[in-house]
């Protein structure tokens, strides 16, 4: 009888103990290693709109600036923002219209320097409203009264997606919208459970692969060369630390021009943080990288989310954008 | 018996897999979503090749036996406590259900904030969901106590410490084994989705990069991993429990038979 709990204790004695060493172990690496290089934590979803970020990091663009970065994958947005405004990342990846409505109900962030863009070229862009081959959906106004998917509702698939609706010469608010991840649409769509689908890549790719059609390119519908995405940072980290956010801006926007002009590469780093298979990702379309965020996309898609009453105030692009 | 049972289980696992071949090359599913049991095959031994595969099963490990080892010595001294005072056991029971019911996953928001991506993320779900599991056995167990042979140690002058350890305790332990199992697959559960929902490293996160590349034979492979894991875990959970329990009578009725 006394051995069962001698046993007990020692293990668990052993246990905690050993927890100890390992969380020891694990401790935060320091924020300002030596010889002048900061190491900063940054939030983003693995997806290949990252990809500049990876390829700045290998091709020692980073270091050049003094900078480390420590990528920590997140899945899907949720997990950025908070992170980002709790300290945890320095640094993170998201969505305008998520980081307008941070901001306009205020979670203090600030948009530091460009993400990504729509290749702005319409039938070759890296989203799309998809179909099956056998839909009798020809345009966008046809989605009225149909199901069609988009990863998040009341976010910038929504608005993308009505703004295609309303220039077909249709009601946005006849569309009945579903929420499903980008993932499972392809198969959605194959079974029928779905009559469209707002995909981007790399399900985009997988949904042309089984002879989906295109309806149209919706961010293209939103604005020209629409700025989606973009790296931010809390508004005190901001203010705390100027110099760091200047070479994280610096490095990051040398990386977007090199990821711009070297695709290939950029194909061959994807591999490295995601699994997407190789024959799908040959035929992924990249998104565009420009160094510049285009302020006049992000007020049309400011004024179209306002209208779909995404905001509970204006945001102001003054104080979001750098 | 043994050996039968063993057959008939092997048999029943070679039937499904063969099904799962079967169904996706007929046609009835669609093969790309899921993939035959060949393929999936395929992708697990691609991915047993990969170092970084060993990596997230070792990050999944650690949350889950680090998250596992804190909740049963947390649940087991806050119970054995809260028996021994009877007024500490009425001032929390109304806290112990209020609390308890709160599904860990809706602490995920609270994890993010805290921790980020880190372990410790993933120790605050496991941990929370369970140290509920330990804790309300080891109450249960104390309850269980036969209040005659308390009576009788308390007679023959055994004082509190020597009571817990030769009355409470062996009446208790195999409530408290059973707390340690089900937490142990609780514990495994929650690792995996605080890794798929938040992203700390390890198989969950793996999944769902492979959930998110379109790479669907590795995804199930990965699931596969899962699935291999949570019968290990209960596997050796039974073991240590039947252990700990040798001297008991529901293990010994067991083995005369």
């Amino acid at each position: 009888m006394r051995r069962p709990l001698a046993g007990l204790i020692a293990g668990a004695l052993l246990l905690v103990t050993a927890a100890c060493g390992a969380s020891d172990d694990s401790a935060s690496p320091g924020s300002s290693g030596s010889g002048g290089i900061t190491t900063v934590k940054v939030g983003l979803i693995p997806i290949v709109d990252v990809a500049p970020l990876y390829l700045g990091q290998q091709r020692g663009i980073f270091a050049k600036h003094g900078l480390k970065l420590e990528m920590s994958p997140a899945q899907g947005g949720a997990a950025i923002v908070p992170g980002v405004v709790s300290g945890q990342f320095q640094f993170g990846f998201s969505n305008m219209t998520s980081l307008m409505i941070a901001q306009s109900t205020n979670v203090p962030v600030q948009a530091v320097v460009n993400g990504i863009a729509s290749t702005g070229v319409r039938g070759k862009d890296f989203g799309a409203i998809t179909v099956q081959q056998d839909s009798d959906i020809r345009t966008a106004k046809d989605l009225q009264g149909r199901k069609v998917a988009i990863n998040t509702l009341k976010n910038i698939n929504e608005t993308a997606v009505r703004a295609s609706v309303t220039k077909a010469g249709g009601d946005p608010d006849q569309v009945e919208f579903v929420e499903l991840a980008f993932d499972q649409m392809p198969a959605a769509l194959d079974g029928g459970r779905i009559d469209a689908a707002m995909v981007v890549e790399p399900a985009l790719a997988t949904v042309k692969s089984q002879g989906g059609r295109e309806i149209t390119s919706p961010f293209i519908d939103v604005a020209p060369d629409l700025t989606i995405a973009m790296y931010f940072t809390s508004t005190r980290y901001a203010q705390q630390n100027p110099q760091v956010v200047k070479k994280f801006q610096d490095a990051t926007a040398e990386s977007l021009a090199y990821a711009d002009s070297h695709p290939q590469e950029v194909r061959e780093i994807v591999t490295t943080y995601t699994k997407i298979p190789p024959d799908v990702l040959e035929q992924v379309t990249l998104p565009k990288w420009p160094a510049e965020p285009n302020r006049a996309s992000i007020e049309a898609l400011m004024k179209l989310g306002q209208a779909d009453g995404l905001f509970k105030s204006t945001p102001d692009l003054d104080k979001l954008l750098p | 018996m043994r050996a039968t049972n063993a057959a008939l289980g092997a048999a029943g696992l070679a039937a499904f897999l063969a099904l799962g071949e079967a169904v996706p090359r007929l046609g009835l599913v669609e093969d790309a979503y899921f993939p035959p049991t060949s393929r999936i095959a395929d992708a697990l031994g691609a991915e047993l090749a990969e170092g970084t595969f060993w990596t997230a099963l070792g990050d999944t490990l650690t949350g889950w036996a680090l998250g596992l080892a804190i909740a049963v010595g947390a649940g087991i001294l806050a119970g054995v406590v809260l028996s021994i005072v009877p007024y500490l056991r009425e001032a929390t029971a109304s806290t112990i259900e209020f609390l308890r019911p709160i599904p860990s996953v809706a602490l995920i928001p609270l994890a993010v904030l805290l921790y980020g991506t880190e372990l410790r993320s993933v120790l605050l779900l496991v941990v929370y969901a369970a140290f509920w599991q330990v804790l309300i056995q080891v109450l249960y167990g104390v309850q269980d106590v036969d209040p005659v042979a308390d009576e009788t140690a308390r007679s023959y002058g055994l004082g509190t410490w020597a009571r817990i350890r030769h009355v409470l305790w062996p009446s208790a332990l195999p409530y408290v084994m059973t707390g340690v199992r089900l937490a142990a697959a609780v514990a495994l559960i929650l690792a995996l989705t605080a890794e798929l929902v938040i992203g700390a490293p390890g198989l969950g996160a793996r999944i769902a990069v492979a959930q998110t590349s379109q790479a669907v034979p590795e995804m199930y492979a990965l699931i596969v991993v899962t699935g291999l894991l949570g019968l290990l875990i209960n596997v050796g959970a039974r073991t240590v429990e039947r252990r700990a329990l040798a001297w008991h009578q529901s293990v010994r009725g067991e083995v005369t038979v």
